[in-house]
């Protein structure tokens, strides 16, 4: 005995396509029913993610970051004692992590930075954190200025929060340096 | 030859009918807020007003900043923390007192100059979840170093509290002139932290002979936006503290403006 499967003749067969559209139909209902909910609080929804016209200055700070990196390579390479190297290792690690977070961000717009050192950091301990201080004060304070030139609100957020640790490590490396705590907190 | 046929709901519908009893039921749910409560009542029913929309912008963040930095200057200048600082913690804490109270003359002119009214109040939210709580804690345990952890917290949330409202910030301009008091409590903390834990052995995290963590002065690579966690005030019968939570204005710690 054959049996054939069909479809009743009265009832119209969807297609494929004619499924899937409403799936997609369905899904858009649902992710637009929020804009039907009540009280939604107005935020700060106009601020744009990102925008191609920062590019120029995030490209800046990774430049001014890569250099960081390399002048810290040389006051590793010029300190002896242990805890010092290891401090500096440290703060040489953050700078190559800002390198990376800033060339992940901007991904293929991102352009080879120079590996030039900004100072050649030589002589005693006291004598390079002093040196290194300045640079992080320097680079915290030109990464603050770029701030009120980004549109973009996900560059200014981590711009800022490199800045934080930044402002950090010259305080701390000023400490180090010999400086007082008033004048390493700058009050 | 016999055509057996189908039961009549096929897959394909199925499928079909359920997705469109999904969003017909999400439509509905968007929509149906403005019945009234289904429940029958007896007697009076007192009118309840809506609550009004709050929006954050510029002016409810730098209002917001200002309570924050009166908070933390009120918190130092506090007696609970001033009677346990001796020499030279005393002055440096006495003088980060003062530079949050100059924080709060220069947010002024930036919230004025916004049409919004300035702030010199300590922010009531945060007082009652935790700034007490450290003010009480200290005050029960009278030691100098729980002040200093606690004034490491504060500065640390400063900080934080900075880098969060740029996030929401509209103005870019304005996000600078943040930042640049959000380094300075950078500063401070960094500070602080070098006092607890001397020396570049005190950068990096790491612990002590006990296997405790000691203070970092350099705890992350990039800004934390987390609770600050202190652990402050006598010791309980197992010798351990009180672990205070300390967290950034958030929606319901944002002076808007009404």
């Amino acid at each position: 005995m054959e049996q054939i499967q069909s479809q009743s003749p009265d009832t119209p067969a969807a297609s494929r396509r004619q499924l899937i559209a409403s799936l997609i139909a369905g899904g858009a209902i649902v992710a637009a029913s929020p804009v039907f909910a009540r009280g939604a609080s107005a935020a700060t929804s106009d601020i744009p993610k990102n925008d191609e016209r920062d590019n120029p200055t995030l490209n800046a700070a990774l430049e001014r970051e890569s250099r960081m990196v390399a002048t810290y390579a040389l006051a590793v390479a010029a300190t002896t004692n242990q805890d010092d190297k290891a401090a500096l290792l440290l703060i040489h690690d953050n700078h190559v992590a800002y390198v990376d977070a800033l060339r992940g961000y901007l991904a293929t717009e991102a352009q080879a930075p120079s590996s030039q050192p900004l100072a050649s950091p030589s002589g005693s301990f006291s004598s390079v954190a002093s040196l290194l201080s300045g640079l992080e004060d320097e680079t915290a304070t030109i990464h603050t200025n770029s701030i009120a030139g980004l549109v973009g609100i996900n560059a200014a957020s981590l711009i800022a929060s490199i800045i934080t640790v930044e402002a950090r490590q010259s305080a701390a490396l000023a400490l180090v340096s010999g400086v007082s705590p008033q004048a390493a907190a700058r009050v | 030859m016999t055509h057996q046929k189908n039961s009549p709901i096929s897959r394909r519908t199925l499928l079909r009918s359920g997705g469109a009893v999904v969003a017909s039921g999400v439509v509905l749910a968007a929509c149906g807020g403005s019945t009234g409560n289904p429940v029958t009542r007896i007697g009076e029913q007192p009118e309840s007003e809506p609550l009004s929309d709050a929006k954050v912008d510029d002016v409810v963040l730098l209002r917001t900043a200002q309570s924050v930095e009166k908070m933390v200057a009120d918190i130092l200048s506090d007696s609970r923390i001033t009677s346990v600082l001796s020499g030279e913690k005393a002055t440096l804490v006495a003088a980060f007192a003062v530079a949050h109270q100059r924080h709060v003359s220069n947010i002024a002119p930036l919230v004025t100059s916004r049409g919004g009214e300035p702030v010199n109040e300590a922010n009531a939210k945060l007082m009652t979840a935790y700034g007490n709580t450290v003010l009480d804690l200290i005050g029960e345990s009278k030691e100098q170093e729980d002040a200093l952890t606690a004034v490491l917290g504060l500065e640390t949330l400063v900080a934080a509290t900075y880098q969060y409202s740029l996030s929401l910030t509209v103005e870019p301009a304005l996000r600078a002139d943040m930042m640049r008091l959000g380094a300075q409590s950078s500063r401070h903390a960094a500070v602080l932290a070098q006092l607890k834990n001397p020396g570049t052995k005190g950068f990096a995290p790491g612990t002590d002979e006990e296997g405790n963590p000691t203070v970092a002065t350099l705890p992350t690579a990039f800004g934390a936006l987390n609770s600050v966690q202190i652990a402050i005030g006598p010791p309980n019968e197992v010798g351990l503290r009180t672990n205070v939570l300390m967290d950034t204005p958030s929606l319901n710690s944002l002076l808007y403006v009404s």
